[in-house]
């Protein structure tokens, strides 16, 4: 049986999660030139923001139907506030200091983040059981869940409304401006500060519809879950071009895709028979992200800048 | 420019009363500082509880054990400082600024010790009821110099109030007298009289035997360390190497040879070997971080390079070519080349970009390698490393007879294991060190400051920007596969769970990276206090457990936001760092009539 469509399926939803989560850091690095390391566990955060909702929250026996909604609105609330907390306590005194301040302070926030979840969220020193929607439906031969169809719909309405809010409202155009010069932008009568704060809270809102859509797709969170997909997320917005929101959600893609068909069909090059499955996925993932570089440095859809020095 | 039209601050309001916080005439204060201190330090010889089972046995009337000694060298030290303080001749020395903050630092670092003793005392034992007689006088006594010393006029400007006469206290005074010229013998004799202390203050911090312990000794040594830098001996100090440099370095490598001769529990001079390893490892990212400026996350994927390859032809019956048995030095070498082609396989596409990049693939590179050696084991992946298990059963080293894994006797010492190669981790890290300033001085080590500091200025002085950095970070890589190669004979196996990125224990490389930013980057000193630092704190306070590594992150991110320049400051660091107008600040000297742009939204 020809298994490369229900692969591709497979690499697209895994992409359009790494696309989600990417859109934060994307949208953080476009205005600030920050690297926010800790946005994977926002993520991580967003996820058990969800969960407390649908355990400690709702009355047991919630129809699915009900809940999600809930948990978006749950996660979203802890991934925002936790994103904004960080801009506000720990990015935003370091905003003139040099480049390597914020990067420690972004490692020193992100392991915090972990250990504050493994340390003090009830039983989350291991995987905690996430619900899950796993009712299966096949088209042609490729096998979708429920969680799938959710993310798939998320990610389009997500990067819909965004393309819209960036290029339509007020905001979104301050944002633009922002982004191309925070000095002048603020002598156009923008309030920066506000635009950063912004743009810090929209990567958590996209990272906590990533965060709902993972636990409900492979059902268990972790406090760990943040720093591989942060990492991937990452890798897929230098992929696209950092500083483009639609980069981002391409870089995602394509590289869900590859890892995905890396990992699937690898091994069957002579040679590299052992060199494939889910275990070298990573691996793979990240020898695209060097080859991108070395041949394409300002990603896919990125314009070649001057170096900002 | 209303400066220039103001009258010259003649002050027309009476001078401050001179008393401070708390209102007692100066004389007053010093007495109540000098009683107090010298009843601190007795009270130590006093029982302070009545049973055994606090640690360190505080029970004994005249017999001061663990902390008691702790709050009496804290009492004596600033008995000390107050006689110096009255002027008494032979301890002029001690304060050359005649200012009040190291006494207010030294009565508060004896107030916080005892203080903290009695209060873990009372919360071990469950109650004040176990306090002898003894442990509350030592906590009134202790209370008595921290009056005076409040009582004593701040050295600064303070008529403000609040929180800035507190921070008057602990003020450096701007200006302190320059030494009198001295000899050069006794320039030897003092640093080789401060060495032996350091030396001596360092062993005592490794053998502490407790938690609470280390912490009253981390009490004492911070508050101590602090005061001499406010009485401007640290400066001095400064000076004096400055001027000896050579014999400062011997004296130094002395005294870290010494080090095992000092202790009988071969326990210890275990602590003393990794914290060489750690300490070498992070001075090799120092040259990454520190000198180029290029942030690398994934810097103990390199000591893993070395590690492994050391492992694979260490001739261990575990290891894919276990035929193979190299001699040390070309295990040595093999490891540092093997890291070497790693650092520039990494570096060379991602140093042409700017330098997040960098930060990003190498932290991919080091999750990479712990996936890859994971997965080696045959199974899952080409059979070379045995997956999880590692590699087990590596010889010990043997040089010319000299077998590492034995217990030797040299005059009188004897060297268990762990001494052995910690000689010889000394020797490796004697070679890094050399390393590291011969290159920090040289025409590339210049180029490696200059592109830290502006890339886009540095090239156009016509340095080849891709170039020095590459050498910079395939330098750092083979220092860090040299220092692995030890680590993988001293740890007898390798396996794939300490290279990671974050670990409660290190090395990993977020401690790495926390160890030079710690101790201070772009100095040689501070990586390695910082790794000392690193090592010792979640070796010691064990009941810190599982909360090690939440303390660790927030310490991070007070450390950039409070002193992002480490502990030991480089000059231009601290420059960089606090905008002080010396360096390169052109918007603070204002010349022109428009006001100053703000830069908040930059």
């Amino acid at each position: 049986m020809n298994t490369l469509p229900q692969q591709l399926a497979n690499g697209l939803l895994l992409g359009s999660m790494y696309g989600l989560i990417a859109i934060g850091y994307t949208m953080v690095y476009g205005i600030v030139q920050l690297i926010n390391f800790a946005h994977g566990e926002i993520f991580m955060t967003g996820a058990f923001g969800a969960l407390t909702v649908y355990f400690y929250v709702l009355p047991d026996g919630t129809t699915m139907w009900a809940a999600v909604p809930l948990m978006l609105i749950g996660g979203a609330i802890v991934a925002i506030l936790v994103a904004v907390g960080a801009e506000r306590f720990a990015y935003r005194p370091l905003r003139q200091a040099p480049r390597l301040a914020p990067l420690i302070t972004a490692i020193g926030l992100s392991l915090a983040l972990q250990e504050v979840v493994r340390n003090f969220y009830p039983g989350a020193d291991k995987a905690r059981a996430f619900p899950s929607l796993d009712t299966t439906h096949d088209i042609g031969s490729v096998t979708i869940k429920d969680a799938d169809i959710f993310l798939i719909l998320a990610a389009v309405v997500c990067m819909a409304s965004l393309a819209v809010f960036v290029r339509r409202s007020r905001t979104g155009r301050a944002m633009q401006a922002t982004a191309q010069d925070p000095d002048t932008a603020q002598l156009m009568g923008i309030d920066t500060n506000r635009i950063i704060v912004i743009a810090f809270a929209i990567g958590g809102f996209f990272a906590a519809v990533a965060a709902v859509a993972y636990g409900l797709k492979y059902g268990n969170v972790d406090y760990r879950m943040g720093f591989l997909m942060g990492l991937k997320a990452f890798t897929a917005a230098v992929l696209g071009g950092i500083g483009n929101i639609y980069g981002a959600m391409l870089g995602g893609i394509v590289l869900g895709i590859a890892e995905t068909l890396a990992s699937a069909y690898i091994d069957e090059i002579p040679g590299m028979q052992q060199l494939g499955g889910q275990s070298w996925a990573n691996v793979w993932a990240f020898c695209l992200l060097i080859l991108v570089l070395l041949f394409r440095p300002q990603g896919l859809l990125g314009e070649r800048v001057a170096d900002r020095a | 420019m209303t400066e220039t039209t103001k009258t010259p601050p003649a002050d027309p309001t009476p001078a401050p009363a001179p008393h401070g916080l708390i209102p007692l005439p100066p004389a007053a204060a010093r007495a109540l500082l000098l009683l107090g201190s010298v009843a601190t330090a007795a009270s130590a010889f006093l029982a302070w509880t009545w049973t055994a089972e606090f640690p360190g046995d505080l029970t004994i009337t005249g017999y001061p054990g663990g902390l008691q000694w702790l709050t009496f060298t804290a009492g004596v030290l600033t008995a000390l400082l107050t006689l110096a303080s009255y002027g008494i001749r032979g301890l002029g020395w001690l304060l050359p600024a005649r200012n009040n903050a190291p006494l207010v630092l030294t009565a508060i670092g004896g107030f916080a010790v005892t203080w903290f003793t009695v209060i873990a005392i009372s919360a071990e034992l469950g109650g004040l009821a176990n306090l002898e007689p003894g442990g509350w006088i030592a906590a009134i006594a202790s209370l008595i110099p921290l009056i005076g010393a409040f009582a004593l006029p701040q050295d600064g400007n303070t008529t403000d109030g609040g929180k800035e006469a507190l921070k008057a206290y602990i003020a450096k005074p701007d200006r302190i007298p320059a030494p009198t010229p001295t000899a050069p013998w006794i320039q030897r004799a003092a640093i080789t009289a401060v060495t032996a202390l350091g030396l001596g203050v360092f062993t005592y911090g490794i053998d502490t035997e407790y938690g609470e312990l280390f912490v009253g000794y981390l009490i004492v040594v911070v508050f101590t360390v602090w005061a001499l830098h406010t009485a401007g001996l640290l400066d001095r100090f400064s000076h004096l190497i400055a001027g000896n440099r050579s014999f400062t370095l011997a004296m130094g490598f002395l005294a870290a040879i010494a080090f095992p001769f000092t202790q009988t529990n071969d326990h210890y001079a275990n602590i003393g070997v990794n914290i060489l390893i750690f300490g070498t490892v992070a001075l090799g990212l120092n040259i990454v971080v520190g000198l180029a400026g290029l942030l690398d996350l994934g810097y103990v994927a390199f000591l893993g390079v070395g590690a492994y390859t050391a492992a694979l032809v260490s001739g261990s019956e575990f290891s894919k070519f276990s035929g193979v048995q190299f001699p040390f030095w070309a295990a040595a070498l093999t490891g540092a080349a093997a890291s070497l082609v790693f650092g520039v396989l990494i570096g060379a596409p991602t140093l042409r970009l700017r330098g997040d990049y960098l930060a990003i693939v190498t932290l991919g590179f080091g999750e990479i390698f712990r996936i890859a050696v994971n997965n080696m084991d045959g199974d899952s992946g080409p059979d070379i490393t045995n997956g999880p298990n590692g590699i087990p059963a590596i010889p010990d080293l043997d040089f010319f007879g000299f077998d590492f894994g034995e217990t030797h006797d040299l005059g009188g010492f004897t060297l268990g294991r762990f001494a052995n190669y910690y000689l010889l981790m000394v020797l490796i890290m004697a070679i890094v060190v050399l390393v590291y300033t011969r290159a920090a001085d040289s025409r590339i080590g210049r180029s490696w400051i200059a592109i830290r500091e502006d890339e886009t200025a540095a090239t156009a002085m016509g340095i080849n920007g891709f170039r020095v950095k590459l050498i910079a970070f395939a330098l750092g890589a083979a220092l860090a596969g040299l220092a692995g190669t030890v680590s993988a004979h001293v740890t007898y196996s390798v396996v794939p769970t300490p290279y990671q990125f974050a670990g409660s224990t290190p090395p990993n490389s977020a401690f790495l990276l926390a160890a030079v930013v710690l101790g201070g980057m772009g100095t040689v000193a501070g990586p390695l206090l910082g790794a000392a630092l690193l090592y010792l704190l979640p070796e010691k306070l064990v009941f810190l457990q599982d909360k090690s590594l939440l303390a660790f992150g927030i310490a991070l991110i007070l450390l950039m936001r409070f002193r992002p320049e480490g502990i030991i400051a480089n000059r231009r660091r601290q420059l960089e760092f606090h905008e002080t107008g010396q360096l390169d600040v052109p918007q603070q000297t204002t010349l022109t009539d428009e006001p100053a742009v703000t830069k908040a939204g930059a």
